[in-house]
């Protein structure tokens, strides 16, 4: 690495989040670090030390049940999601979307904590959470409290996570198991690429559940459909959910035009 | 040499045997340069501009001198030595003005990255931002701002270019065939389009990377991953004022270049911090970011081109006006584009044809030789525009081409005449368009584009090029014959991937009747062993350096027969050699092998005779000369290597996303001298050209500054990006003068693959593109008639796309 | 920082200072050169190793965070002077050219092949899609694969046009 920091491994939540509260903002978590370390070497973040949450038991914790749903601890990677026979039978959206991400290699590390905590607004992971009603559990030092991932985002790269507070968990309710899904990306070539606006679909039952990355400043949910709905309106409203910017990637113009494509297709695909 | 040769009588050539050095690579042992370490190593890096132009007011190194573990600070206030291949015309750091976002202008040598880095961040610039000049088109206007107000001060290589002070006019070049006015009043049709593509960057995997020693004596040692080690031992020996003799340039594995390595890059800048930190080795290898801006690009280019045809489809007359943007500094670019613009019409045969080709400066990074040089770029245009034209006439474009093609008798527009030997553009042109059954869909494609909604396209490009160096370049080889009989080639043409050596030595292995495993081409090169070679660039290599080979083999041969013939007392006409022996023809029987006399004979009673046995081969290109600089004319081009690729694409014609099916591509080689390497510059070109047809290329915001330079924003092709079908063919017309009728084809894969997508595009859905790179946006404000504009921050209109339902042929 | 990593099967102890990357702690400190750097960012997979059982871009792993694991590189492929026969069937097929993406390419292999011992085309295109290739256009990449797992050793073929 190009800059000097220090280390620290962290065994316990407790541990971790004493550090955090002893060094402010000079510390920073690590999960997987695909996305900490490259902006450190990039100088875009210069924390004077890394906590390693890896070392922490419980964050490898992928586990479902009937009562609880499912559990993602924050350890868990990309491809653990992707490789999870419950995932792929009971929340495939969830595996579709974690395949869409970076390569294999960049996968065997990135968590899907890491990738909503660092809440860019084209993290592939965020719009299957937010599809599947997941809830956030944060941890800090006057204990931990659970969030909808709906509220989480607060802005590009913001979240409403507060000075020293940690993520510990990542729960999808079991009410939505079975959803089917599906997952459009647009990207500039067909090998591993950020995307350029990216919509998913999860449908259970009558529910239609429809969310964008990559068209916002952040992630974005847009209010849940039905399955009789009019397409038309599907569209109008997620076209009116979004506001898209022109930037190196592409303009405004062809990201609202493909968010509504995608909107149809997908609709074709798996609702109709 | 030896192009006559009957197959059956090759042990070699024409074989594919795998890479001598295969086994370094695939075990991890081949050492590049950022694999080398010394004793006292220093670590540099380099505080660049983050202006595309200013002024430099103040720079303010102390605390970076402060910094404990900091050996050595430059500026370019104290480094007075120019440098340019062609125009002298860069400094080492900037000095007074910089002329580039990314431009280096101070440096750092510490014990550690880490402290230069800081080092770095602690050194405080002041500038005062001018308004920078960005766009060819701009800079070309007489009130433009001059990018070098100096230019009339400046050295320049005199017979080629042409400077013109007072303007951002680097170099301009005419060609003048026939009277294209009168022509086009002749013309029952005349079609006239603009056609643009931007900067890009070379993308080699290993970043450029050198190590200097700046010794006692002003004796230097410099270890670079450089394409020409000879180059950058005479540009710094010039630049520095210090004989050729000081300067060693040592050149081990290379992981790419691609001509981006081609020219002298970061070897002055650690030499110098080396002089200042007392004479140690500094290791200087560029970010990835920094390859971007830093290190030199592609030209980017616009174009105008206008044809004249007749009703039955005969180009009449063409008038091209290219305008390239050099960038900062003329580097190759000047080159670059005078080779542009007497290749400029592409393999056509072109009665009345001008061309007026302008290389600028601009305030971007500068531009460099890169695969194609500069014939990616203007065959772009060139490539289109055929297809253009013959929709506009209505008329087949495969058939038009084939009506305008170069053939014997046809003449160049610089005046030269093809022959029967020059190669064969036509057969080339025609392969591809079998292989991907051009003209019509097979029942499956038609049930594909039922399945999928989307439409398929399938077109063809042309493409020539030849070798653009100096009209007397050469290059040499020496063989030396070990003591075992094995034979050890010193050369010093790089090899950075292309595979060059196992070709030499399969030439060498041809001439000397050796087995292969027994000829060695010694892979690290060294300007002190190695014979002189004058770059590693313009796909001359193989035919330079391949002639050199033969005529060392010969020469060894040569040295071998006289011991021999003392030895059997025959006369060399007596002797022909095989199985690592000479023997009398007339009694096979008395022989004395190679390893015999490999360093000379010993007689049983102790007495020696001959002596080490060496051979050495010299040779320069022939015949060439400098054009006219007024019309143009004369005989720049050592062979013509002549090719087309095929391309089948689908298309949605909602999005405009697509998906390339099948690429063919056919290059008239003269002789495949190694299939697996031919194939593997065929497949590697094509993949490279694709990824600046469908994505690659630079983004500046409106104040000069560069967008995306990491593989973040600019992504290059990866597995996943292939054709889903990939064939290469080749032609072999054999060049009378090229080792056993061969001739260069590493970069003409690369040429024409871009304009074969934007012609199978146009037939798939009905677009007219004429910006490069076309992404799946470019396609979709085609389809819709939006603007066409280079990039989503500045939208600066280019081109003339536009959704041309009428273009598509084939339903 | 103490580190204690098993590489290729050989183990090795090295302090380090806490920022080091896993690649420059390979190549710097243990001295194996073979795995190279390409971006530093986790984009072109030429630093890719097999850590614990899995490829990654060792540029974006700390070496601290290997400490005790078991990690492989193109210096362990082969047996001593044999080429493995991935390796072989490499240069068989000319699967490399400048030889820089190599290594990290060949470690994806080797753990895609443990994933999948004979995989499909698409199969093998995904298993590299994190490793650049900017030389051979990577078919020669997927001949050498598919003969190396015995599914084709079928040579790509130059066709030539008489
Ligand atoms: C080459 C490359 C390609 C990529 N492509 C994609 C892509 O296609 N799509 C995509 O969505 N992403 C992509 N990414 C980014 C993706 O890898 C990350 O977003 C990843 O998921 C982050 O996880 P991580 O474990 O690596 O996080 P880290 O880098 O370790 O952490 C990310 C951020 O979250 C903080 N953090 C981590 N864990 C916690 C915690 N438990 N509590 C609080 N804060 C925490 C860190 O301090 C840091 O700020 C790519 C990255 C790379 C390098
Ligand atoms: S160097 Fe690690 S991915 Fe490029
Ligand atoms: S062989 Fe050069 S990058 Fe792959």
């Amino acid at each position: 690495m190009n800059r000097a920091f220090d280390y620290r491994a962290a065994t316990s939540f407790s541990e971790a989040l004493g550090w955090l509260a002893e060094m402010g903002s000079n510390a920073r978590p690590l999960a997987g670090g695909t996305d900490l370390l490259v902006n450190v070497r990039a100088g875009l973040m210069t924390p004077t030390c890394v906590i390693d949450l890896k070392p922490i038991p419980e964050i490898t914790t992928l586990s479902f049940d009937e009562g609880e749903g499912l559990l993602i601890g924050a350890g868990v990677t990309i491809n653990e999601i992707i490789e999870s026979e419950v995932i792929q039978q009971q929340y495939p959206l969830l595996a579709i979307c974690a395949h869409q991400l970076a390569s294999h290699q960049v996968r065997n590390r990135a968590t899907v904590v890491g990738n909503i905590v660092n809440a860019s607004p084209c993290a592939d992971m965020a719009p299957p959470l937010l599809c599947l009603q997941a809830e956030i559990e944060i941890q800090g030092n006057d204990g931990a409290r659970w969030v909808p991932c709906a509220t989480f985002f607060t802005g590009a790269k913001q979240t409403i996570l507060k000075p020293g507070e940690l993520v510990s968990r990542i729960r999808v309710p079991a009410a939505m198991q079975g959803a089917k899904g599906g997952y459009k990306k647009l990207k500039r070539i067909q090998g591993h690429d950020l995307g350029i606006v990216g919509v998913a679909l999860a449908a259970l039952d009558s529910a239609v559940h429809i969310a964008v990355s990559s068209a916002a400043a952040t992630p974005v949910l847009v209010k849940p459909f039905s399955r009789t709905d009019d397409l038309g309106t599907v569209v109008a409203a997620v076209c009116e959910a979004i506001s898209p910017i022109d930037d190196v990637r592409c303009t405004k113009d062809y990201r609202l035009f493909m968010a509504e494509t995608y909107v149809k297709r997908l609709w074709q695909e798996v609702v109709a | 040499m030896y192009h006559d040769a009957s197959p059956e009588s090759l042990r070699y050539v024409g074989q594919g045997p795998a890479r001598l050095e295969s086994k370094q690579k695939l075990t991890g042992q081949a050492t590049y340069v950022a694999d080398m370490a010394m004793s006292g190593m220093l670590h540099a890096r380099v505080k660049t501009s983050p202006h595309a132009r200013a002024r430099i007011i103040k720079i303010d190194t102390s605390k970076a001198e402060a910094l404990p573990g900091v050996r050595a600070v430059v500026t370019g206030e104290e480094l007075d030595y120019r440098l340019g291949l062609y125009v002298v015309d860069k400094y080492i750091l900037a000095k007074g003005e910089v002329r580039h976002y990314g431009e280096a202008v101070a440096a750092v040598a510490a014990d550690s990255v880490v402290i230069a880095e800081k080092a770095v961040q602690l050194i405080e610039v002041e500038y005062e931002v001018l308004t920078p000049v960005l766009q060819p088109l701009d800079a070309i206007k007489e009130d433009a701002p001059l990018v070098h107000a100096d230019l009339g001060s400046y050295d320049y290589f005199k017979p080629a270019f042409t400077p013109q002070p007072g303007t951002n006019i680097v170099n301009h070049n005419k060609i003048r065939k026939g009277d294209v006015e009168k022509a086009f009043t002749e013309a029952d049709y005349v079609i006239e389009r603009f056609y643009t593509n931007p900067s890009v960057q070379h993308v080699p995997i290993e970043t450029h990377v050198s190590i200097a020693k700046w010794g006692t004596d002003d004796q230097i040692t410099i270890w670079s991953a450089a394409q020409s080690p000879h180059t950058v031992k005479n540009l710094f020996a010039v630049a520095f004022k210090i004989p050729h003799r000081n300067v060693r340039v040592q050149v081990p594995y290379i992981g790419g270049g691609f001509g981006g390595k081609a020219g002298i890059g970061l070897e002055p800048l650690v030499a110098v911090l080396s002089r200042k930190a007392g004479g140690r080795p500094v290791r200087l290898q560029a970010t990835r970011e920094e390859e971007f801006s830093l290190l030199p690009c592609r030209s980017g280019l616009q174009q105008r081109i206008k044809t004249g045809v007749s009703a039955d489809g005969r180009i009449l007359a063409q008038q091209m006006t290219q305008y390239w943007d050099a960038g900062a500094y003329a580097d190759y670019a000047v080159n670059v584009q005078r080779a542009a613009s007497y290749s400029g019409s592409g393999p056509y045969e072109i009665p009345n044809c001008w061309v007026d080709s302008y290389a600028l400066y601009t305030n971007k990074p500068y531009s460099t030789a890169y695969r194609g040089f500069g014939h990616v770029e203007f065959h772009w245009g060139i490539e289109r525009h055929m297809e253009l034209v013959a929709s506009a006439i209505d008329m087949d474009p495969l058939e038009f081409r084939l009506k305008n093609l170069l053939r014997p008798g046809s003449r160049t527009i610089t005046g030269e005449e093809i022959t029967p030997h020059t190669g064969n553009v036509i057969k080339c042109v025609e392969t591809v368009a079998e292989s991907i059954g051009y003209g019509k869909l097979t029942d499956e494609e038609k049930e594909r584009e039922q399945r999928t909604g989307r439409k398929i396209g399938k077109a063809v490009a042309a493409l020539q090029k030849a070798p653009a160096m100096p009209p007397f370049t050469a290059a040499s080889v020496v063989a030396k014959m070990n003591q075992d009989g094995t034979v050890t080639l010193n050369v010093s043409l790089t090899d950075m991937g292309q595979g060059t050596y196992t070709s030499l030595a399969q030439l060498a292995a041809e001439r000397l009747k050796f087995p292969l495993e027994k000829v060695h081409v010694a892979f690290e090169t060294d300007t002190d062993r190695d014979p002189y070679d004058w770059q590693t660039v313009a796909s001359k290599g193989l035919m330079l350096s391949g002639n050199a080979t033969i005529l060392a083999a010969e020469d060894l041969l040569k040295n071998a027969y006289e011991v021999a013939s003392q030895i059997l007392r025959a006369t060399a006409h007596d002797m022909d050699h095989d199985d690592e022996k000479i023997f009398i023809k007339h009694h096979p029987g008395r022989s004395i092998s190679f390893k015999e006399i490999a360093v000379g004979y010993a007689y049983p009673d102790g007495n020696g005779i001959g002596g080490p046995l060496i051979g050495v081969g010299r040779y320069i290109a022939q015949g060439l000369g400098h054009i006219d600089k007024e019309t143009g004319q004369g005989l720049p081009a050592l062979d013509w290597t002549y090719g087309a690729h095929g391309m089948v694409v689908e298309a949605d014609p909602e999005t405009g996303e697509y998906t390339i099916l099948k690429i063919a591509s056919a290059f008239d080689v003269g002789k495949a001298i190694n299939t697996g390497l031919v194939r593997g510059q065929a497949i590697g070109g094509m993949l490279q050209g694709l990824g600046t047809a469908f994505c690659e290329g630079y983004i500046f915001d409106e104040q000069g500054r560069l967008l995306n330079p990491s593989f973040t924003d600019n992504k290059i092709p990866t597995a996943m990006d292939l054709p889903l079908e990939v064939d290469a063919y080749v032609v072999e017309t054999a060049q009378i003068d090229g080792p056993y009728g061969a001739r260069g084809v590493g970069e003409h894969s690369m040429i024409s693959v871009c304009s074969a997508l934007g012609n199978a595009l146009q037939q798939a859905v009905g677009v007219e593109l004429t910006h490069m790179p076309m992404r799946f946006e470019d396609v979709w404000r085609a389809l819709n008639n939006k603007t066409p504009i280079d990039n989503w921050i500045t939208k600066s209109p280019v081109g003339s796309c536009r959704s041309a339902p009428e273009l598509r042929r084939h339903e | 920082m103490k580190v204690k990593t098993t590489v290729n099967g050989q183990v090795y102890e090295r302090e380090t200072v806490p920022y080091k990357t896993l690649l420059h702690f390979i190549r710097e400190e243990i001295g194996l050169t073979g795995t190279k750097e390409g971006c530093a960012a986790g984009e072109c997979g030429a630093c890719t190793v097999i850590l614990n059982g899995k490829p990654v871009n060792s540029c974006l792993v700390l070496a601290v965070e290997a400490n005790d694991a078991v990690i492989e590189t193109v210096e362990g492929e082969g047996a001593g002077n044999e080429l493995s026969d991935l390796q072989a069937a490499f240069e068989r097929h000319h699967a490399t050219q400048c030889g820089f993406c190599t290594p990290g390419m060949l470690m994806s292999i080797r753990d895609l092949l443990r994933r999948h011992p004979k995989p499909t085309v698409e199969q093998i295109k995904a298993g590299i899609e994190g490793n650049f290739c900017r030389c051979t256009g990577y078919v020669q990449v997927i001949e050498a694969v598919l003969d190396a797992t015995g599914q084709s050793a079928k040579k790509g073929e130059l066709k030539h046009v008489s």
